[in-house]
């Protein structure tokens, strides 16, 4: 039925199929919508937040997402700057899932704070010492290169497409998009640094600080690195589930390869970095202020050394090697295992920088607390996940995002 | 001209840039900015509290005994901030946590904003005139069928003008019974009696003691007059002198001490009277101590035969070489003072305690001494003519007292309400068939709380004259709503163990907020109402008049100072045997028998973050207990208890666990707050939680542990001084 | 802005003499129109400008011990104004004011992010979770010198700020620019009945506050007074509230140390 929408030779569910698929996904995201209102009209106390958890479960997801999210500056970074070329056929996909990311980074935002009315006061009454006000731009900004990137994708639409001007407009923008994803890069790397850098220059709160480098924390460049290092996981996650799902292949092994590569040395590096940082913050930074390591993992089950070994080891140093391991990146098992893990590493790395750094007590005399999330959190954390899929469902459906498609599909009509 | 299609829109395009280069875009967003600051019309819009005249009114706080000068600073005719009067001799400015919050009682919901009548065991609003009438017709009746003995009343203050109103309206109409509430002052004064001739109230002058020995005194914990003892307090910390807290619990008076010792609650006697045979075994006490004579000797044999560090080591827990250290620094020390009167000491000691006490002060020469207790005659300024009777009354007033008071049984008693509780509830037909309560709360402060409600049920007519929808005022048949305390004048004799006893005057601060009446006013209306020798016995036309007229001279003095200091010092102490010729042999006949403690007691404790008395713990101090006496949880408020490790190990009950605690009177769940701070085998609970009404911000907050204590009777005076009971922990 | 004029405002507690009686959180909440709310029983979500603490060392029956102490805003100056909470406002709407020393305020500005509660070691920052609701009749209660606070806004303690200014304006119709010791006190040091807390101006000599913490100002204002220790003093927030104790369990609770470290306060 809607066949004239989706893009020249490639095959598609039938449309019932996929508005059953829309509807059970929409619940879910109405139900995220509900519980965002609630949080909006009846406040901040309809979450478990409280005055030692100022930052909770939605600042984590909007640290988690944007770290994931970042596989779109990073692929961009090297398809146009770097000339890794093969990268053109998942490049459309990381705009997206960065798109997706972005966006609902910037909606949490909106929901979680206190005032919303006033939540631009941030850019008129800026603090320039603040690294949320350097998150609050540089997100900002790079949201909008990154509509600026999406913005072509549209165009491209069958039938938008036949329209002359945007059909010009999306092959000029293309042509020009070395400019947006510099930009983005230059961006992109201000933003995850200084989400980093949040944590990272809490001097009176020894978890999360980190002495400086330049005039940054250590946190704002590792912040930056790993989102560099794993996003692309999580872009080439997202791609195997979608395969998975839609039943065909997108993107051509070689794009993956390339991109898991790269990745496998990123996350290599960062991961010695990060465990160099620990070294330090451990035997320096910290007992500086009076703290020893075990104080910090200790009294606490939810937050003990377990979580430190998953980030580093398990999250870290165990998908570095698999995937600079030429053999067991080309193993599609391997490849998602090692991925899957990249993320769940790079997730707890931000879960650790925000609900830990909260939950040690400075005071002598303080107790550690522990938070679980009210329901309103957790729909208002899933809402972006159902508004991402809703996203990845219709652009998959109707915008030709992998440019491999037809060739690696040889469909029979 | 023709505008064409490219001509609008370049003047669309030029105005918009021209209109981003003017001022006008940032003078926008800066309105904008300011308007989202301002932002009002929300479900709740926030308060822009009114501007106004500001004033300062100066009072007096009668939350308390203590008698504190306050300072209420207004905006028009709004009190906005209570604070410590500069100045005052009570209190130098300070204040405490509920003076500070008395506003919130001023304006709080559980004010009483007209007279209410209860029918069908709801409140109906009624005119003044009606409510009035109503009681009047109903006093008439009784009087009329010679039951005018039947009508009994509670005065909170049962020694200023207001209490004395209602004493003089009881008499006038017939009616012995009018009944105040001991407290602390009055076991001291009895005992002193027994020892030293003459009856007074304990006077402290702490401001100059070296060394204080106190009994579990709430010292810090709103004994006494809690401000002036904080002051007393810092001022030891500066001169050095020593505060030695002995205590079954490290209560706030104990961890601000310089030592604490640690005592199985109950035994404080037992301690007294072993460290007093160690000074006289040593020779230790004052010159001017008449050892010759027989009630000493009877007191030394004693002492030797039933106290020896020994056995007083085994009753109270505290070991001999610590008895024998302690013996020594009181005694040595120069200007020394021992005190007692449980936690905040609202209700009476034992006579054993108080005699027990006395005597360590004869020993150490510490009675009318600087630094030590000295007896003063209470303020006596009250000299109405007695009221002229009728025959109905002449004949009535012959009856004994219901509560037994100074009779044979309890010659020196001035009113036992306890008992006249037990008596309501120990016949079929009430005895009692009217009662007033004036601003007081027994329903809540007398122990065996639901003992006290039956009997409350049980009379007929119940009437409260409340500021407050109290505990008491909720069992009430009418409640007459009262001026708050910041709204009315009353004089407020006040002793709380000050060196110079004094009358304070509290005055309106503001106009009532309500449609509510002065006690004394209410008192006249009534007698008014009744007409003939009741109307008589009140010629005043307003309770101020009377007020003026009682304090005569002193008016002017005391309604522009605030305070009538009083010098009766000097002529009490004269009138009183010298302190070295204390006669022994009321203690000695007490301290035969040493006291009994049960395996596991159950005591109260007192502090200054919830009020302990008649008077509800306003939000904001209530804000500040700790979530380890007070929490919600599933939609409950449980208080906790505490106890050390190895009473939790014994009755295998952890930290944080839901328990029954059962006495023989009651039981109630509640749960453990594990805590090294209290001896083994005690159970402490705060008093002051789980009043029944008030409102949502009080009500319905931890347990009354009046409920789950039982009366006991003082074999001497009478009182009440229960303190601890015997109690059971088992799992819920 | 002459600097020999600008004054620093601080505090000492003497733990010594605080019996923990509340007395100043309660003069606090009702200066300063704090909400209070049903329930305050939850201690997470409890606004107390004033928090008072207790102390334990630690020790079983019959050695415990407590301590209390009283914790209002520290008004750290952190380096050259940059207080933990003040350098990561995103909005200026709390900054710290270098002629007197006071971080202040601004809850009309406050966007609600919490940043800075996450940033404050001492938890003086509260959070206004729900609207602010007084009982019928209660509002007659509020002073109009300080405005009360919306949901969605962090509010803390200003060393009554609200005091100095209208001090100031007394001072300033009497044509006098400065101020005598007892003419700027805080509620809660006016209120407190032991007399535990002292306020003043820590760069003027004169004042009690200074001779007592006898701050180091050539080492961050750390006090020469071995008796007188500031909280996390390790960290460098750099706090102008110190406390007084003659206990030295008492002190060494005001900081961490890594076993084995040695005394306090001297490193
Ligand atoms: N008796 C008398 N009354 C007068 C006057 C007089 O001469 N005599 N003058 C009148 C005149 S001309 C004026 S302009 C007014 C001034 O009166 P107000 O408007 O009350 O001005 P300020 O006293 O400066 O108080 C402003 C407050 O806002 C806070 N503030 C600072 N920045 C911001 C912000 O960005 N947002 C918000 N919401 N608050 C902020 C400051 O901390 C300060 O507490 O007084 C008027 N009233
Ligand atoms: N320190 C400090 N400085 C401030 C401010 C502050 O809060 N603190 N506020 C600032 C602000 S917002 C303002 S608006 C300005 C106000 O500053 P000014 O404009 O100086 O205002 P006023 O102090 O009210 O003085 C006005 C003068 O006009 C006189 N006057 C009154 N009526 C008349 C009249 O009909 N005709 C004439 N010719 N004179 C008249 C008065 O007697 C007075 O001398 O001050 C600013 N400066
Ligand atoms: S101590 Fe008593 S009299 Fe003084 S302010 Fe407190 S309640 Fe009022
Ligand atoms: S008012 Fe004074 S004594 Fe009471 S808790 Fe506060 S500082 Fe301590
Ligand atoms: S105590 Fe906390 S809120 Fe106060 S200045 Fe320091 S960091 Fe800021
Ligand atoms: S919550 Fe308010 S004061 Fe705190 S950092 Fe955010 S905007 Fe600033
Ligand atoms: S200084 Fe003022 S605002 Fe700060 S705690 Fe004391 S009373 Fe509250």
């Amino acid at each position: 039925m809607d066949s004239a929408l989706i893009p020249e030779g490639v095959k598609r569910c039938p449309l019932p199929v996929f508005i059953l698929a829309v509807l059970a996904v929409g619940a879910v995201l109405l139900w995220g919508v509900y519980a965002m209102f609630l949080c909006w009209i009846k406040g901040l106390n309809q979450t478990n937040m409280n005055d030692y958890y100022g930052f909770a479960l939605w600042i984590w997801a909007d640290l988690a997402v944007i770290a994931l999210g970042g596989g779109a500056f990073f692929s961009g970074l090297l398809k146009y700057l770097v000339g890794k070329d093969e990268l053109k056929n998942i490049i459309n996909f990381a705009v997206v899932i960065g798109f997706i990311c972005y966006s609902s980074a910037l909606l949490i935002l909106a929901i979680d704070i206190g005032q919303p009315l006033r939540g631009w006061f941030i850019f008129w009454h800026a603090n320039v010492h603040s690294m949320l006000t350097e998150v609050a731009f540089c997100l900002s900004c790079y949201f909008a290169v990154l509509t600026i990137e999406f913005v072509p994708l549209i165009l491209e639409q069958r039938q938008l497409n036949k329209v002359s001007f945007f059909h010009h407009l999306s092959h000029n923008m293309h042509e020009i998009m070395a400019v947006f994803a510099a930009t983005g890069a230059f961006l992109s790397f201000f933003h995850q640094g200084s989400l980093g850098g949040v944590a990272g220059v809490l001097y009176g709160r020894p978890f999360g600080f980190r002495e400086s480098l330049l005039v940054w924390p250590s946190t704002f460049f590792l912040f930056t690195w790993s989102a560099a290092a794993c996003g692309p996981c999580f872009t080439i996650l997202v791609t195997k589930i979608t395969e998975k799902i839609s039943g065909k292949k997108l993107v051509g092994d070689k794009a993956i390869n390339t991109l898991a590569k790269i990745s496998g040395w990123m996350i290599l590096t960062y991961i010695i970095a990060k465990i160099i940082d620990t070294i330090y913050w451990a035997q320096v930074t910290a007992p500086a202020g009076g703290f020893a390591l075990g104080e910090f993992y200790s009294n606490n089950a939810f937050y003990g050394y377990p979580i430190l070994i998953a980030e580093i080891v398990v999250g870290g140093v165990v998908p570095a090697l698999i995937l600079i391991n030429g053999k067991l990146r080309s193993n599609s098992k391997w490849l998602v295992l090692a991925a899957v893990l990249a993320c769940v590493g790079i997730s707890i790395n931000r879960w650790v920088m925000v609900l830990q750094v909260m939950a040690v007590p400075v005071m002598p005399f303080d107790n550690w607390v522990l938070y679980i999330p009210s329901w309103q959190e957790v729909a208002t954390t899933i809402l972006p996940v159902a508004y991402g899929v809703l996203l990845i469902m219709v652009a998959h459906r109707y915008l030709p995002i992998f440019p491999q498609e037809k060739e690696l599909n040889t469909f029979t009509r | 001209m023709k505008i064409d299609r490219r001509s609008f829109l370049a003047l669309v395009a030029g105005g918009a840039v021209g209109t981003a280069l003017t001022p006008l875009p940032l003078k926008l967003t800066d309105d904008l900015s300011i308007w989202t600051q301002s932002f009002r019309y929300m479900p709740n819009e926030v308060p822009v509290p009114p501007d106004g005249a500001v004033s300062t009114a100066e009072s007096v706080c009668t939350l308390c005994p203590g008698g504190c000068g306050i300072s209420v600073r207004k905006i028009d005719n709004r009190a906005v901030k209570i604070e410590g009067q500069e100045g005052h001799p009570v209190n130098h400015g300070g204040i405490c946590t509920l003076g500070l919050a008395g506003l919130q009682l001023l304006y709080g919901p559980w004010r009483i904003k007209k007279p209410l009548k209860k029918e069908n065991g709801t409140f109906k609003a009624v005119s003044w005139d009606q409510a009035l009438t109503d009681i009047a017709g109903k006093l008439n009746d009784l009087r009329n069928n010679d039951k005018a003995a039947t009508v009994a009343g509670i005065a909170g203050n049962g020694n200023n003008t207001t209490g004395r109103l209602l004493q003089r309206f009881l008499t006038a109409f017939g009616s012995p019974n009018y009944v105040t509430l001991p407290s602390s002052d009055d076991a001291m004064a009895l005992a002193a009696g027994k020892m030293l001739g003459k009856s007074g109230i304990p006077a402290y002058d702490f401001e100059n003691s070296t060394y204080v020995l106190s009994f579990s005194a709430g010292v810090l914990d709103g004994w006494g007059s809690p401000v002036r003892m904080f002051q007393a307090n810092s001022s030891w910390k500066d001169n050095g002198a020593k505060l030695v807290q002995v205590d079954a619990r490290l209560s706030n008076t104990a961890a601000k001490a310089d030592t604490w010792v640690p005592i199985k609650p109950g035994t404080e006697a037992v301690l007294a009277l072993g460290l007093a045979n160690i000074i006289i075994r040593d020779g230790m006490q004052a010159a001017a101590i008449e050892t010759n004579s027989p009630s000493f000797g009877a007191f030394r044999k004693l002492l030797n035969e039933k106290y020896s560090p020994k056995d007083v080591a085994n009753a109270t827990g505290v070991d001999v070489p610590k008895l024998e250290k302690l013996a020594r620094a009181f005694a040595k020390a120069s200007r020394p003072v021992a005190i007692c009167g449980n936690g905040s000491a609202q209700d009476p000691v034992s006579s054993l305690d108080a005699m027990a006490v006395l005597s360590l002060n004869a020993l150490a020469g510490s009675i009318n001494r600087s630094g030590g207790i000295r007896l003063a005659a209470a303020p006596d300024y009250i000299n109405w003519p007695a009221p002229e009777l009728d025959a109905v009354a002449e004949k009535s007033l012959d009856t004994p007292r219901l509560d037994g008071a100074g009779t044979a049984e309890y010659r020196d008693a001035a009113s036992l309400p306890h008992r006249l509780i037990q008596k309501v509830n120990s016949k079929a037909q009430s005895p009692v068939q009217a009662l007033f309560v004036c601003d007081a709360n027994p329903v809540f402060t007398l122990r065996d709380s639901q003992n006290v409600k039956t009997a409350f049920e049980k009379i007929p007519l119940v009437v409260s004259l409340s500021a407050y929808m109290d505990d008491t005022a909720a069992q009430a048949d009418y409640i007459l709503p009262l001026h708050s305390y910041l709204e009315r004048y009353e004089d407020f004799p006040t002793t709380a163990g000050l060196a110079k006893p004094m009358v304070g005057l509290a005055r309106p601060v503001i106009k009532p907020v309500f449609d509510t009446k002065h006690p004394g006013d209410v008192l006249i209306a009534l007698a008014n109402a009744l007409g003939g020798a009741v109307a008589g016995a009140f010629p005043w036309g307003t309770y101020k008049d009377c007020l003026k007229e009682t304090l005569a001279d002193n008016w002017g003095t005391i309604s522009s100072k605030g305070y009538l200091a009083q010098s009766t010092l000097a002529t009490a102490a004269e009138a009183m045997a010298p302190a070295g010729q204390m006669d022994f042999s009321a203690l000695v006949k007490l301290a035969e028998a040493k006291p009994q403690v049960p395996e596991l007691t159950l005591i109260p404790y007192d502090c200054m973050r919830i009020s302990g008395g008649s008077i509800g713990t306003p939000p904001f101090v209530i804000k500040t207990v700790a979530d380890t006496v007070l929490k919600k949880a599933n939609k409950k408020t449980d208080v906790f208890i505490e106890i050390n490790e190895v009473t939790a190990k014994k009755f295998k009950v952890k930290d944080g666990q839901s328990v029954i605690l059962e006495t023989p009177v009651g039981k109630a769940q509640v749960k453990i707050n594990q805590t090294e701070g209290i001896a083994n085998d005690v159970i402490a609970m705060p008093r002051g939680l789980g009043h029944a009404a008030f409102d949502d911000y009080l009500a319905d907050k931890g347990v009354n542990i009046n409920t789950l204590v039982a009366p006991v009777e003082d074999p001497v005076s009478g009182f009440d001084v229960a303190w601890g009971i015997k109690a059971q922990l088992t799992k819920a | 802005m002459n600097q020999n004029h600008s004054k620093k405002f601080g505090m000492v507690i003497d733990l010594d003499k605080c019996t923990g009686c509340g007395s100043c959180m309660v003069a606090c909440m009702s200066e300063n129109n704090v909400p209070f709310k049903v329930d305050e029983s939850n201690k997470l979500d409890s606004i107390t400008w004033m928090r008072v603490y207790k102390l334990t060392n630690g020790k079983p029956f019959p050695d415990a011990e407590i301590c209390y102490l009283p914790r209002p805003c520290m008004q750290c100056e952190g380096e050259h104004g940059h207080s933990p909470c003040v350098s990561v406002c995103p909005a200026v709407a709390t900054d710290y004011d270098h002629t007197t020393g006071i971080v202040s305020q601004i809850p009309t500005r406050c966007f609600g992010c919490r940043y800075c509660m996450a940033a404050c070691p001492y938890h003086a920052r509260y959070f206004n979770w729900w609207d602010p609701v007084w009982p019928e009749g209660m509002k007659k209660s509020l002073s109009p010198n300080v405005s009360p606070r919306m949901r969605g806004v962090v509010e803390k303690c200003t060393f009554c700020f609200h005091r100095y200014q209208s001090a100031m304006e007394r001072a300033y119709v009497e044509n006098r620019d400065t101020l005598e010791e007892e003419e700027y006190q805080t509620a809660c040091t006016q209120a407190c009945p032991a007399g535990a807390i002292i306020f003043g101006d820590l760069n003027n000599e004169d004042h009690a506050v200074t001779k007592i913490a006898q701050p180091d100002h050539h080492h961050g204002g750390r006090p020469k007074n071995p008796q007188v220790f500031r909280l996390l003093e390790r960290l460098g927030t750099n706090p102008k509230v110190y406390y007084k104790s003659s206990k030295e369990w008492v002190r060494r609770k005001g900081d961490n140390y890594v076993a084995g470290e040695g005394k306090p306060g001297k490193h």
